[in-house]
């Protein structure tokens, strides 16, 4: 590489990116399972579009990553994790789509202060959590599997 | 003998930390480094939505609202500093001695004491959700902190 400061910035991004994300998440969630319930939860989903601006920072630089040093995270030839990663990915957005397409963040929306949520909002927030925590243990294991640790 | 060596010795004789390096077992070092990056993820992403919101966004959230969030950060910090220590501890001399490092940990300390200080100050912000400008200082420095902790532990590898 030319810049030998163009890898570990990329990793630096990529990973406080996902710290912003998982940060605005969790906290949703954990609110929606009562966690800190002073929190009225319309304002707290206002936190949203912070989420999808992180998620695109933590893709446009994993896709930079990806093409600096393929190996890195595909390799050695397929990577079962970055598969895995990718796919959970895809299931996040797809408990995502559930969540406005059924009404839910509506519903969710008028929680004020001190109240709980739905059964169904709560199951939608698990496998959330679940899913991203997943994300992160992925990307853990494609770096074993590449041999990149 | 130099204290790095002893701690070095120590690892390399302890039944753990050769269990830890040696076992090909996705219970011993990826299961650490896994939980390490999980916690700091974790810790520092919601570290960075209290700043932001110290910070002035989303105005509508009460500030003093965010007191109970801190008990699941310290689980975070908690989660984070253990295995840190585990990963220090199955390499000490490598790790110790990367230029780095000094600059890693004063990131992590002054991320946690920032964090110890911002929660007394959330916690009192009462009813009007009152910020003070020095809070906002303080917002600041621990989102500066937080990146930097990050930067040193990814810039660490070429240094």
């Amino acid at each position: 590489m030319t810049y030998w400061w163009l890898v570990p910035l990329c990793k630096t991004l990529h990973y406080f990116s996902i710290a912003v994300l998982v940060g605005v998440v969790s906290l949703v969630d954990l609110r929606i399972f009562g966690v800190a319930k002073a929190l009225p939860l319309r304002p707290l989903q206002r936190l949203m579009p912070w989420a999808v601006a992180a998620f695109l920072v933590s893709a446009a630089t994993g896709y930079v990553l990806v093409r600096i040093s393929p190996a890195s995270s595909l390799g050695p030839p397929v990577n079962i994790a970055f598969a895995a990663k990718i796919l959970f990915l895809v299931l996040i957005g797809l408990n995502d789509v559930l969540y406005f397409a059924t009404g839910l963040k509506r519903q969710v929306d008028m929680v004020g202060a001190g109240e709980s949520t739905s059964a169904s909002a709560k199951i939608v927030a698990g496998v959330s959590i679940a899913l991203w925590i997943g994300v992160v243990y992925w990307s853990r294991v494609l770096t074993f599997l590449a041999g990149a640790i | 003998m130099h204290l790095i060596d002893v701690l070095q010795q120590w690892s390399e004789n302890s039944a753990f930390f050769i269990w830890l390096r040696e076992s090909p077992s996705v219970w011993a070092y990826p299961a650490v480094f896994f939980l390490h990056t999980l916690g700091l993820i974790f810790t520092a992403g919601a570290c960075v939505v209290v700043d932001a919101r110290l910070l002035g966004a989303a105005r509508q959230l009460p500030v003093a609202a965010f007191a109970r969030y801190f008990r699941v950060i310290w689980i975070g910090v908690g989660v984070t500093l253990l295995t840190g220590i585990v990963m220090l501890g199955s390499d000490p001399a490598t790790r110790l001695m990367n230029r780095l490092f000094p600059i890693k940990m004063l990131f992590v300390v002054a991320a946690i004491g920032l964090t110890v200080v911002l929660r007394r100050r959330v916690a009192s912000a009462g009813v009007e959700s009152h910020v003070s400008p020095w809070t906002r200082v303080l917002a600041v420095a621990s989102l500066v902190s937080w990146l930097g902790a990050v930067a040193s532990g990814k810039f660490a590898a070429y240094f």
